[in-house]
């Protein structure tokens, strides 16, 4: 239970954080050019992601937060 | 294979009966399937496809004691069909040999291990103007172990495309036969899910927050661990940040991210990486990265302390209540991680690529932060180079 509430207030938090930042500007087409940038997108090379995420899943006790896999990989 | 449980077992090789040591079928697995995990923002249908080849190079160690080895080529594949549909997948076959304590990091208790190991997933992807619906399939097979997968996720974007939703579900089955013969085809499953926001801040800066939270239920011990009895049902609770920031003026980008991370083992942990891009003259890029990581120790775990009849590797009291929930699994111990690496890129035109990867890791117990780490433990060290080369067509 305590475990439960606080991923719930973890979830509440991220919430409240975006919607303060939906109170910003709505970013424009034209100003994206930026952020189009292979640096500035959140998945990289698919391979070299995975390779580097499942080596510390197999030597850690942590795992999660990019995706659901679906096993095999041991994503899930 | 299940990596997210450091349960995962190891296998023998057929021919030689070989007994394997955990580490090096966890790191197994590990390689089995890369890439099925499809994005969590918004992005429309691609517009070319790509091919691209990865070799991993990987070795660990602790003081006195060479541990494990792999080599792991991949290939991978997306190919988009009819300016809707992109159909990816990729393959990998991996080489682990080596040898990995049996119980804590006792060296005397190492068994020698060598394996091989085929995975492969794939994925259909569907876009529409705002959303993308897409399905995967994976498996890898093993001698002792064998897993299949499947997943679904799907993503919806504002009419402005400054923020996206993602869900998705995924659930794999496996089964597990070690040689040891302690136990025969257990079977094990797990379900997860995914909710993800990404969210486009200012021109210069995109955020996303992703919550992933896995169920897993059935056979989860380590077999080749001569201690190891572990709960037969495990949730995992994951809380990512990530949030990326472009410099105008040198034209770099700065990449931050945070994970917590807490399960009904008791675990509890804390994972920051920090990268830079720096682009350069000639189609070169230069990010070096950093991570840190810090968790605490399973419930069940024990330190190495052993019973005074029995002796290594059993807990005290363990002759009275050998049911009882424990773990020597040092990866179940308390301990603080860090990384330091750098990556290299160039593109040669507008569709060749190659990179190549470099991180050196140390573990070490007293690197925890928030706590004390769990005490007679070896650090252990690592190395892994990858070098990968993609072409766009």
């Amino acid at each position: 239970m305590r475990r439960g509430l606080k991923t719930l207030a973890g979830i509440v938090m991220s919430s409240m954080v975006l919607s303060a930042c939906a109170g910003l500007d709505p970013v424009q087409p034209w100003e994206k050019g930026n952020l189009a940038k292979p640096s500035m997108t959140f998945e990289g090379d698919p391979l070299e992601t995975k390779y580097v995420e499942h080596i510390y899943a197999s030597k850690e006790s942590s795992s999660g937060g990019l995706g659901v896999g679906g096993g095999g990989c041991g994503c899930n | 294979m299940q990596l997210n449980d450091t349960s995962i077992p190891v296998v023998a090789t057929g021919a030689s009966r070989t007994k394997r040591a955990l580490g090096s079928a966890i790191l197994g697995a590990a390689l089995a399937l890369p890439g099925v995990a499809p994005p969590v923002h918004a992005e429309g249908a691609p517009e070319s496809g790509v091919i691209g080849v990865r070799y991993l190079n990987y070795r660990d160690w602790q003081p006195g004691f060479d541990r494990i080895h792999v080599s792991a080529p991949s290939a991978y594949f997306l190919v988009p069909i009819a300016g809707s549909w992109s159909v990816s997948g990729s393959g990998v076959m991996d080489t682990v040999s080596g040898a990995s304590p049996r119980w804590h990091s006792s060296v005397s208790s190492a068994s020698h291990l060598a394996d091989f190991r085929r995975a492969g997933d794939l994925r259909v992807t569907r876009y529409e103007s705002r959303s993308s619906y897409s399905l995967g399939v994976a498996g890898s097979t093993e001698h002792d172990y064998l897993s299949k997968a499947a997943s679904g996720q799907a993503t919806f974007s504002s009419d402005d495309n400054n923020t996206t939703l993602a869900v998705g579900f995924g659930r794999a089955w496996d089964v597990v036969n070690p040689v040891n013969e302690v136990v025969s085809y257990q079977h094990k499953s797990t379900s997860d899910i995914l909710l993800g926001v990404t969210q486009t801040l200012t021109p210069k800066d995109i955020l996303q927050v992703n919550m992933t939270y896995a169920m897993s239920r059935g056979y989860l011990n380590d077999p080749y661990k001569l201690v190891d009895q572990r709960p037969n049902e495990r949730n995992q609770a994951a809380l990512l940040l990530r949030w990326n920031h472009y410099f105008d003026g040198p034209g770099t980008t700065l990449r931050l991210a945070h994970r917590f991370y807490s399960d009904t083992y008791g675990v509890r942990s804390n994972t920051s990486t920090v990268e830079y891009v720096m682009p350069g003259a000639g189609g070169w890029t230069f990010t070096p990265l950093l991570r840190y990581y810090s968790q605490s120790a399973a419930n069940f775990y024990y330190d190495p302390v052993y019973d005074a009849t029995l002796g290594a590797p059993y807990p005290p009291g363990y002759g009275n209540n050998p049911t009882a929930l424990a773990s020597a699994d040092a990866r179940l111990s308390a301990f603080g991680a860090a990384t330091i690496g750098a990556r290299i890129a160039k593109d040669f035109d507008e569709t060749w690529t190659a990179d190549m990867r470099v991180e050196y890791y140390q573990q070490k117990s007293s690197w925890r932060l928030f706590g004390t780490g769990s005490p007679g433990l070896a650090p252990l060290s690592a190395i892994f180079v990858q070098t990968g080369v993609s072409k766009r067509f």
